[in-house]
């Protein structure tokens, strides 16, 4: 028989930069034993760490890719290899985040999300309370009474657990464990091949900032370590993992091609330029009504631009739109004078009012405005018309820029009327009676 | 005769054309007023072309997700406003030093901080080009057109991969939000290209940031790849060594610039509408740079002589292009929608001897009538 010698994935008698009984050096030696018991191929192993002293570890390895990121976001980057990875590639990569207390706390989202999604990244967190390579500030690790050089009384935050907040994120693989623990080898190579999101909690001593003005030793770290392994996890593994999730339901969805090309279908005698205002009240159907005033000129081969405007909460409030539409190439896309200016509502009356539509109106412009507002003063060329009860508040801007085109014949009703029935189909057939309604009105 | 494929697209909607002829397989991203569109025509379009389009829970996250999966060889891209380029800066500065390609569409609107989310501005350029310490020359495009939108995120793509480097496509709220008629069959579109990477003879040891000349682009091999990757955002010599001011080290560093800026010449990209006896110049850019070109119209209607410069290429700035711009005018406008002219800040130099005018709005786009009433006092 034949055993597989086990080889180190480390650089050859390199020193560790570590003070002198630092936890991490049980943190690396483990981490390389463990991924030498897998015989993981290092060209399938990228370790990604990031600021504190242990992120430094990626000099000391010799075959695995390293990737040493920003300070606690080295599970974000990780994320992205291994999304790369799992979807793009399928190589299967092992991807290890090596962060500290203080890195997991920066980037506590990070891996929030990476185990919510359940994303094939191994986590392993040194937790020595602290901020080690800052200076020793106090982490959100850092226990009750805990005393670093910003804590000088002892701390008094309590730590969080962060095995059962990500216990809590419906990962499968989470442990806590003591970085002088006789099994930590076999637990982060069992966390390596978990197929899915996988968590451990190293519990360690920073010897140069954490030990003299606190009483801790291995019984304290074993303690919290028992503690934070008391929530209990699955016995069987029911996810899937992220990325062949999303091969499964999102990749290579079927290629819907949108055919919405347009081409020149009627003649239009506009010469220049014609730039609307359409104003009304957001769920009315305003911004559809341009879209569509706007699709009407492209079939008669002119240029068009649409702007939007609603107040940032989308379903309330006002709804206005500005389109052009040009002969010409559009160059500036504003609106100085309105050439045509289209008010269905009390909100749209407002929004024109306080944006300055209606004070840059002019006697060349004309208004079309729902009949039961009140007087405005303009120079324009008003008509007044019951647009709300005539066609519905839905069908009153559509129907009124339908009828606008109808009196004015710069642009034949059927362009205008093909695009509605491109979105309403049978339904034309109102708006055709709203036009009819409407007309009479304009002249 | 074929029949022309005109259709109704947002400069966002471009902006995600533009990224997929380029072949982006990679968008993470978190919704921003006025950059959603793109993300959210990433989310639809990109997995359909076998590409992975992702939410993120922040802007820190999206980019670092981009980044991971550009250092395993994909291509990548997101997008977002002033607020969230704001937090991506820091990632933005790694991308760069790790030499791991990314585009970031920038959709501008009015700042500081939340700003106005509807609202449109230019007023990031400065934000934007100098968010690095050290104040590294990134490449930006700006658009000013739907079509536009579509060029320069393609060109965006190129420039990214070719120099192995963060590349901006910085558009704005009108340009992003708006709709307008695109003809398909016009659209312009660059080489597409992928970094180049070791072939796989084995005689030679691969650095992750190895070159001869300063102005190499070290060969790319992905973590997960054959080659192992050295990858660190920490000053490091050209294996990837974390260093501290060793010559090498130094060296890396000055070569970061020296790649992108060897290459000005060839990123410099302005559009001209010229008049050969011009004796006024107007530059600008973006959303602006439309309405210069309707002034201009009229300006010319009105029997002045001016020559207009789109500026495509906003990073590095296209001096050469600029200045022979200027030749035989007297007065340079530079037209562009924030308050203190932060463009024309950084090219005013290249025009000695002449009179250099900023023509600035706030809050409001600039229009043809307020350049109209500047050029020709
Ligand atoms: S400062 Fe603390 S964490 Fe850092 S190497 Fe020294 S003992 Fe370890
Ligand atoms: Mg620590």
């Amino acid at each position: 028989m034949t055993t597989v010698e086990p080889k180190t994935f480390l650089k050859d008698s390199v020193a560790f930069p570590f003070c002198k009984g630092c936890g991490h050096h049980h943190y690396v030696h483990n981490l390389d034993r463990a991924l030498s018991s897998l015989q993981l191929d290092p060209k399938k192993v990228c370790i990604v760490s990031d600021i504190g002293c242990i992120g430094i570890l990626d000099s000391l390895f010799i075959s695995p890719h390293t990737f040493h990121t920003t300070h606690g976001r080295s599970t974000a980057f990780a994320t992205g290899v291994e999304l790369a990875d799992g979807i793009l590639n399928d190589s299967k990569l092992k991807t290890v985040v090596v962060i500290g207390d203080g890195g997991a706390t920066i980037g506590l989202l990070h891996v929030v999300n990476a185990a919510l999604m359940n994303v094939d990244v191994t986590v392993l967190v040194a937790n020595n309370m602290l901020y080690g390579m800052t200076g020793g500030q106090n982490s959100g690790f850092s226990p009750l009474e805990f005393i670093t050089p910003t804590t000088p009384e002892g701390n008094i935050v309590p730590p969080m657990d962060i095995c059962a907040m990500i216990k809590s994120c419906g990962a499968e693989y989470v442990t806590s464990i003591s970085a002088t623990d006789k099994n930590l080898t076999t637990v982060i190579a069992d966390a390596i091949a978990h197929p899915g999101f996988a968590l451990v909690e190293i519990v360690e001593l920073c010897t140069e900032f954490a030990i003299g003005k606190n009483k801790i030793d291995g019984k304290t770290i074993q303690t919290m370590a028992d503690q934070h392994n008391a929530a209990t996890l699955p016995t069987t593994f029911k996810r899937k993992e992220f990325c062949e999730e999303y091969k499964s339901k999102v990749l290579g969805r079927p290629l819907k091609i949108k055919n919405d090309a347009l081409t020149q279908k009627y003649i239009s005698s506009l010469r220049g330029s014609r730039r609307w205002v359409i104003a009304g009240t957001a769920g009315e159907k305003v911004q559809l009504s341009s879209y569509l005033l706007m699709r009407a000129g492209i079939l008669c081969g002119l240029h068009a631009t649409q702007k939007n405007d609603n107040p940032v909460t989308q379903g309330s409030g006002f709804s206005l739109s500005e389109v052009v539409l040009s002969a010409d190439d559009i160059y500036y896309t504003g609106i100085d004078v309105p050439d045509v200016v289209i008010i269905s509502s009390a909100e749209g009356l407002k929004e024109v009012t306080v944006n300055g539509t209606l004070s840059r109106s002019n006697n060349q412009t004309v208004i079309i405005m729902e009949d039961s507002l009140p007087e405005i003063l303009t120079p324009a060329k008003m008509y007044r018309v019951p647009l709300r009860s005539l066609c519905t508040p839905q069908r009153a801007t559509t129907s009124a820029v339908a009828a606008f085109i109808a009196n004015e014949l710069m642009i034949p009703l059927e362009a205008m009327i093909d695009s509605i029935q491109m979105h309403v189909g049978e339904k034309v057939a109102l708006y055709e009676e709203d036009i009819k309604k409407i007309l009479p009105l304009l002249s | 005769m074929s029949t022309p494929l005109i259709k109704i697209r947002t400069g966002n909607q471009m902006i995600a054309e533009g990224a997929l002829h380029a072949g982006c397989q990679f968008f993470a991203g978190y919704p921003i007023t006025p950059a959603s569109g793109i993300y959210k025509s990433m989310i639809e379009e990109l997995p359909k072309h076998n590409g992975v389009a992702i939410s993120s829970p922040d802007e820190i996250s999206a980019l670092a997700y981009c980044i991971g999966a550009s250092a395993r060889g994909a291509k990548a891209m997101t997008a977002t406003s002033g607020p969230g380029w704001s937090l991506m800066i820091e990632t933005v500065q790694y991308a760069l030093m790790t030499e791991l390609p990314v585009v970031i569409a920038v959709v501008q609107r009015l700042g500081p901080s939340t700003g106005g989310a509807t609202q449109g501005a230019q007023g990031d350029i400065l934000l934007t080009e100098y968010c690095t310490s050290g104040a590294y020359t990134i490449p930006i495009f700006a658009p000013s057109t739907a079509e536009e939108c579509f060029e320069v995120t393609s060109l965006a793509m190129f420039w990214a991969e070719e120099l192995r480097t963060p590349v901006i496509v910085l558009s704005d709220k009108e340009i992003g939000m708006m709709s307008e008629d695109v003809d398909f069959d016009s659209l312009v579109s660059s080489p597409i290209n992928y970094r180049r990477q070791p072939n796989n003879d084995t005689t030679n040891v691969y650095k992750t940031y190895d070159f001869k000349s300063l102005a190499d682009i070290p060969l790319f091999s992905p973590v997960g790849g054959e080659n192992k990757a050295t990858i660190t955002g920490s000053a490091h010599d050209k294996g990837g060594s974390l260093q501290k001011n060793s010559p090498e080290t130094i060296e890396v560093l000055r070569h970061l610039q020296i790649k992108i800026t060897s290459r000005a010449g060839e990123m410099a990209f302005v559009k001209t509408d010229d008049d050969p006896n011009a004796d006024t110049l107007i530059i600008s850019f973006g959303i602006t740079a439309r309405t210069a070109r309707e002034a201009v119209k009229r300006a010319r209607e009105q029997g002045m002589h001016v020559r207009l410069v789109n500026v495509i290429s906003l990073f590095p700035i296209p001096e050469t292009l600029l200045k022979k711009a200027a030749e035989g005018v007297h007065t340079v406008f530079v037209a562009e929608e924030n308050l203190t002219g932060q463009y024309r800040s950084v090219i005013q130099h290249l025009f000695t001897g002449k009179l250099v005018i900023g023509i600035n709005s706030f809050g409001k786009m600039i229009t043809p009538n307020d350049i109209l009433e500047c050029t020709t006092l």
